[in-house]
């Protein structure tokens, strides 16, 4: 291939008017069509329309072409699709190149229309001086071990799993808690009453299934390897409590220690030994040991003989095909504002959640922390933590621009609910727009409307204060819609949290290499129409790691991320293109500086020949190395020296060969 | 071989043989195909109109990235037509489903094109030469087509349709077709595929602006629809993507957006949000800004529910980068001023009790989603349930959304309620996933028959 010589198609796309509407395509073809080994040169209305690849394959046919160039859009969308054309038209799909004459001249210089031609031209004559030099890549192919890691154990991480393991593939499902369910097992009830606990009841049920292996209270470590093969070390920490363990709870009965419980985010007390919720899967009790004395005493009253005190932590190593990452999101902690941390009763809403909920620290009953009396008057303030607007003063740091999503429909269903148990309680909606988009969640929106709960609207240039008279919470806002100052008093504030990326999201970053969007949630491959894969090959994402959400949303996107990995295990191999970092071992000097800045640790050093050596299926072909060899002795493939720097040598204009 | 890869391609192969029926080729439809067949299951993807796409191919930009609607379309609509596993049956309808033991056994009827489709090669000479020109349905009947006609030019597959209603047969497209593809005597054709899984992806159909009577739209050239808009902004639509009223091509440099049109609104029948109406408003004011930089822009909303990723910073960005007007306030009324066309909207500011009478030179009607239009037709034939909404529904809306009262059955898409591009995808995959466990199970249970 390397001695033949090159005969090179151009294709300028018009894309509708999008380019042909500012750009001379007739000439730009006619300018091109000179230029050496271009063999013909067309301009057609949709390059990406059958007829448009039905014109390459027959040029490629009809004309013995070895090169192909489309001129049109951001190679992002169609590059693959033209790379498949080539393929079906027999030659290597690497011998393309793409000139993006849409979103870098047509739609920057649009009224521009001259100079925009002039640059159309500069850029294809660049594509087909590193057409001239491109070489054929080839594929390597990956065994895909059929095996699932998921990672995090809410129910979108369990529902992945359900889904993955009944389609008939193997699955971990790894979870830090010491309990699967994430958020959902702490909440009172869904939309509509639906009961919370009854879900994760039913859910939990589903993970006794023989391709299922749950480990909780477990660590990823650390995680090596590729697509297809991911090598995975699990950590999983002493539970000090086995199998015998039949919750009798005498154990907990003679624990002398007790600390804060926080799964009832520390309303109530716990001891060191303890079952986290009494519906909780795995139905297990389990020693907290930071707070353990080893005083002994559960040993003793333990007829089960349940309890290990000396177990140690444990270590676990798979090997699995791919990843689902489901690690959820964490609830914003308010900083002080409208008065948290400083009066009692001024409680988050996950923390009311907890109050009404059956197996929450006062069984369902909803009370003020500071007395334990029945709250008469209840305020929300809504889009705490979420919405927050940068100012000038307030820039250390990074403020949560977003909405949360889920929390407008939930606070309403609380409202609703409260006034439903106590329909002599006066409940206050302070909020700033009702974001009930969700189906019939208008109508939720509608039902607390008809049950007289009061909506007052805040602007956020004047946000609610909350403040204290005579031992009274009063909350002080000014209705934007009545123009009234009012001043509540209030038994109650429920602040209504939003999501926030987890505080460990880094950590686990930093493990599984998938990146992060603005907001600092884990970013998909393309919001549209990638939602759930990520940028790293073999891995895929679901629920609120992916962005805040409900669990209607959180739910499908889980088994929409099982379907990807699913694809990819029914598949059983997939095909890599080459497109790796190679090394001239004549002239490597084995420094070794390029595998310090490889991200993907595809580079290291040959011991015994003292030279760089790439594995070609963890490389991404990023470049970093061949940037970083001091001696120009690492290449990646299809972007050569050689390739990149013909472009730039014509990139002038008027410069023959 | 091991054992496990033997195994595994034993598997691959009587997967294989299962197939599977997505009816609808929208967004929705095209990703649950894909994913299906990129498993290995044989999918007949069955669409009414001449070419899949659905509703995204008439979009400009998307929010809020403003990525180019067909731009990110496109490839995935090439890769249906591409794919081994994928069988296309365009301009098609499903007529009957009956159960017969544990799969589906569907009668699909192929209409006629009068186009024969193997002969075809989408040229396009016919429709230079039909003298017949229609409103074209594509372009929301604002720009042309011929009587034989493809809906727009990338259109999936690219297959000429003659539309027998307005064709006077003059016999002209027959006389230019060098393919010879031309049969004005095709038959519609009935075709009976066996399947183990069905989902429904019918997608949404818009709400009628015309039943707003107060609005105006139908009557005022220059009321026109959130969708009219996409297509009057973009390169491909039928003013090339100038942004001009309909009643004299002027460039209109006062636009009001008003939200929650037959939505939300008790009077339209719908109590329910559209979910992606205040986010294709503001997206529309911000195009509009880029393409008209001097034009001055309201949105008369209730709430602004920018609630998906990016959403939020979209909404400041047309608040502060394009400062776009947001006026809380629900609209009254359109009056037109007949000399000038201008349009009066009358508005309660919510915010200041003032009662606002604003002229406009164009308004557009940030209209709702409505059930699909075949939602009866469908549910009589598959037999599965609709919510309250009219919207199909599963039996577990609060967690299951994909799921129907018939096993084996899935619902996914905007058919399922209305929802973005990026929730129809997602739960495109989910549904793609329960329908592969549903046929994975139909293998089990045959194996376990056999044995
Ligand atoms: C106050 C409140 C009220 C709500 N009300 C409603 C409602 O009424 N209706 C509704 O639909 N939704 C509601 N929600 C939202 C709902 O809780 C979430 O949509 C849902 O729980 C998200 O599930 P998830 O699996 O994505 O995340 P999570 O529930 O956060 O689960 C993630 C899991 O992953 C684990 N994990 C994280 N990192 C790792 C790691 N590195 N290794 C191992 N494990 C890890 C975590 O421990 C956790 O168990 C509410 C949320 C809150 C806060
Ligand atoms: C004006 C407007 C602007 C929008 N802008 C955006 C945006 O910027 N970003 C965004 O994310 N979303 C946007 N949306 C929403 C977006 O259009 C939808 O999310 C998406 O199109 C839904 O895809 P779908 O496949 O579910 O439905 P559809 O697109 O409606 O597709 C359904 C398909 O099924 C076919 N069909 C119907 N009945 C049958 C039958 N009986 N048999 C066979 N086939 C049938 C239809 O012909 C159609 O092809 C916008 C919507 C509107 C109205």
């Amino acid at each position: 291939m390397k001695n033949e010589e090159p005969k090179i198609g151009v294709y300028i796309c018009h894309c509708g008017m999008n380019i042909a509407g500012v750009v001379n395509v007739e000439e730009v073809a006619q300018y091109i069509g000179k230029l050496p080994n271009v063999v013909v040169a067309k301009h057609y209305v949709y390059m990406c329309s059958q007829p448009g690849q039905a014109l390459i394959r027959e040029d490629i046919k009809q004309l013995g072409l070895n090169r192909v160039i489309v001129a049109s859009c951001s190679p992002r969308m169609h590059e693959p699709t033209f790379r498949k054309v080539l393929g079906e038209a027999g030659i290597n799909p690497f011998l393309f190149e793409m000139a993006n004459i849409r979103e870098q001249v047509a739609w920057a210089h649009m009224r521009e229309p001259e100079k925009a031609t002039e640059k159309a031209k500069a850029l294809i004559r660049m594509a087909v001086a590193r057409a001239r030099l491109l070489e054929p890549i080839s594929k390597i192919e990956v065994k895909v071990v059929p095996r699932a890691l998921v990672i995090g154990a809410g129910v979108a991480g369990i529902t992945a799993t359900i889904d993955l393991a009944k389609k008939g593939f193997e699955v971990y499902l790894v979870e830090k808690k010491p309990y699967v369910g994430g958020h959902l097992a702490l909440l009172n009830k869904l939309y509509w009453g639906k009961d919370a606990s009854e879900v994760y009841t039913s859910l939990v049920k589903k993970l006794s299934h023989p391709n299922i292996k749950v480990l909780v209270n477990s660590d990823i470590t650390k995680i090596s390897g590729h697509i297809g093969n991911f090598e995975v070390k699990i950590t999983q920490k002493p539970r000090c409590v086995t199998e015998n363990c039949n919750l009798c709870g005498k154990c907990e009965e003679v624990c002398p220690i007790s600390v804060p419980n926080e799964i009832n985010l520390g309303l109530d007390q716990r001891k060191a030994v303890y079952l986290p919720l009494p519906n909780c899967y795995p139905p297990k009790y389990i020693i907290d040991k930071e707070n353990c004395n080893s005083c002994g005493e559960c040993l003793k009253v333990c007829r089960k003989k349940a309890i290990n005190l000396d177990e140690k932590t444990r270590e676990i190593d798979i090997i699995v095909g791919t990843i689902v990452v489901t690690s959820g999101f964490e609830p914003y902690k308010p900083k002080g504002e409208f008065g948290y941390g400083k009066y009692k009763d001024v409680i988050t809403q996950l923390m009311l959640e907890r109050l009404l909920s059956q197996n929450g620290p006062t069984k369902g009953e909803l009370i003020k922390p500071s007395d334990g009396k029945k709250p008469r008057s209840i305020s929300f303030i809504m889009c705490v933590g979420s919405r927050q607007e940068l100012k000038e003063e307030q820039g250390e740091k990074p403020l949560n621009a977003y909405c949360s999503r889920f929390c407008c429909s939930s606070a309403l269903k609380n409202a609703l609910l409260i006034k439903e148990r106590y329909p002599e309680t006066q409940v206050y909606i302070i909020y700033r727009d009702i974001r009930t988009f969700g189906r019939r969640h208008e109508e939720l929106y509608r039902k607390c409307r008809e049950s007289w709960i009061t909506f007052i609207r805040y602007k956020p240039e004047e946000p609610p204060k909350v403040t204290e008279k005579d031992g009274q919470l009063v909350v002080k806002v000014k209705d934007w819609l009545f123009k009234v100052n009012m001043e509540i008093s209030t038994d109650l504030v429920v602040l209504v949290e939003g999501m926030i990326p987890r505080e460990d999201t880094a950590d686990l970053q930093a493990k599984i290499n998938v990146t992060r969007s603005p907001d600092g949630f884990f970013q998909e491959a393309h919001p549209k129409m990638n939602p759930l894969d990520t940028f790293t090959d073999g891995l895929f994402i679901g629920g609120t790691a992916q962005g805040p959400k409900d669990v209607i949303d959180t739910v499908y996107q889980a088994s929409g991320a099982a379907a990807k990995a699913a694809i990819l295990l029914s598949r059983g191999r997939v095909l890599i293109d080459q497109v790796t970092a190679t090394v001239n071992e004549e002239i490597c000097t084995g420094c070794g500086k390029c595998t310090k800045v490889c991200p993907y640790t595809a580079i290291e050093l040959d011991e015994i020949k003292e030279v760089a050596k790439v594995y070609d299926v963890k490389c991404k072909g990023c470049g970093s190395c061949s940037s970083t060899c001091p001696v120009g002795a690492v290449q990646v493939r299809h972007f050569k020296d050689a390739q990149i720097l013909t472009m730039v040598e014509n990139l002038l204009p008027f410069k023959e060969d | 071989m091991s054992s496990i890869e033997e195994e595994q391609e034993e598997q691959e192969k009587q997967e294989k043989q299962q197939s599977v029926l997505v009816l609808g080729g929208g967004v929705c439809g095209i990703q649950v195909a894909l994913d299906l067949a990129d498993m290995g299951f044989k999918v007949y993807l069955v669409e009414k109109k001449p070419s899949i796409g659905g509703h995204m191919a008439q979009l400009d930009k998307t929010f809020p990235t403003l990525d180019c609607s067909a731009c990110i379309l496109t490839p995935k609509m090439v890769d249906v037509a591409r794919h081994p596993n994928i069988e296309l049956l365009t301009y098609s309808e499903v007529l009957a489903v009956s159960r017969a033991s544990k799969s589906f056994e569907v009668t699909i009827l192929k209409k006629s094109r009068y186009v024969n489709e193997d002969k075809c090669t989408g040229c396009g000479i016919c429709a230079q030469y039909c003298p017949i020109e229609v409103p074209n349905e594509f372009d929301q009947g604002i720009g042309i087509r011929k009587a034989i006609y493809v809906p727009f030019p990338q259109a999936i597959p690219l297959i000429y349709t003659i539309d027998k209603e307005n064709c006077i047969k003059c016999g002209l497209c027959e006389r230019m077709c060098e393919a010879e593809a031309i049969d004005h005597n095709q038959q519609p054709m009935k075709i009976t595929v066996t399947v183990g899984s069905i989902v429904v992806a019918v997608g949404f159909q818009l709400f009628d602006a015309k039943n707003k009577q107060e609005y105006g739209y139908g009557r005022y050239d220059n009321v026109i629809t959130g969708l009219d808009f996409e297509r009057l902004v973009n390169a491909a639509g039928p003013t090339g993507g100038h942004l001009a009223r309909l009643s004299d091509a002027k460039i209109p440099k006062k636009i009001a957006f008003i939200q929650c049109v037959g939505s939300r609104d008790e009077k339209s029948g719908n109590l329910n949000c559209s979910r992606v109406c205040c986010m294709y408003a503001i997206k529309q004011a911000i195009l509009a800004k880029e393409h008209i930089p001097d034009a001055d822009i309201h949105v008369f909303y209730m709430d602004i529910r920018a609630y998906g990723k990016g959403f939020e910073e979209f909404y400041t960005r047309a608040k502060e980068e394009f400062n776009v007007k947001f006026v809380r306030g629900a609209v009254s009324e359109i009056v037109e001023i007949p000399e000038t066309k201008n349009l009066i909207v009358r508005v309660e500011d919510t915010e200041t009790g003032e009662l606002l009478e604003k002229e406009f030179d164009m308004v557009v009607l940030s209209v709702g989603l409505t059930p699909p239009s075949d939602s009866e037709a469908i549910e009589n034939i598959l037999g599965i349930s609709k919510g309250e909404d009219g919207f199909f529904s599963s039996p577990d809306p609060q967690i299951f959304t994909v799921d129907t009262n018939i096993g084996g059955i899935f619902i996914a898409g905007t058919a399922e309620g209305p929802k973005d591009i990026p929730d129809s995808v997602a739960q495109a995959s989910a549904a793609a996933m329960k329908a592969s466990v549903a046929l994975v199970q139909l293998t089990q249970e045959e194996k376990h028959v056999e044995k």
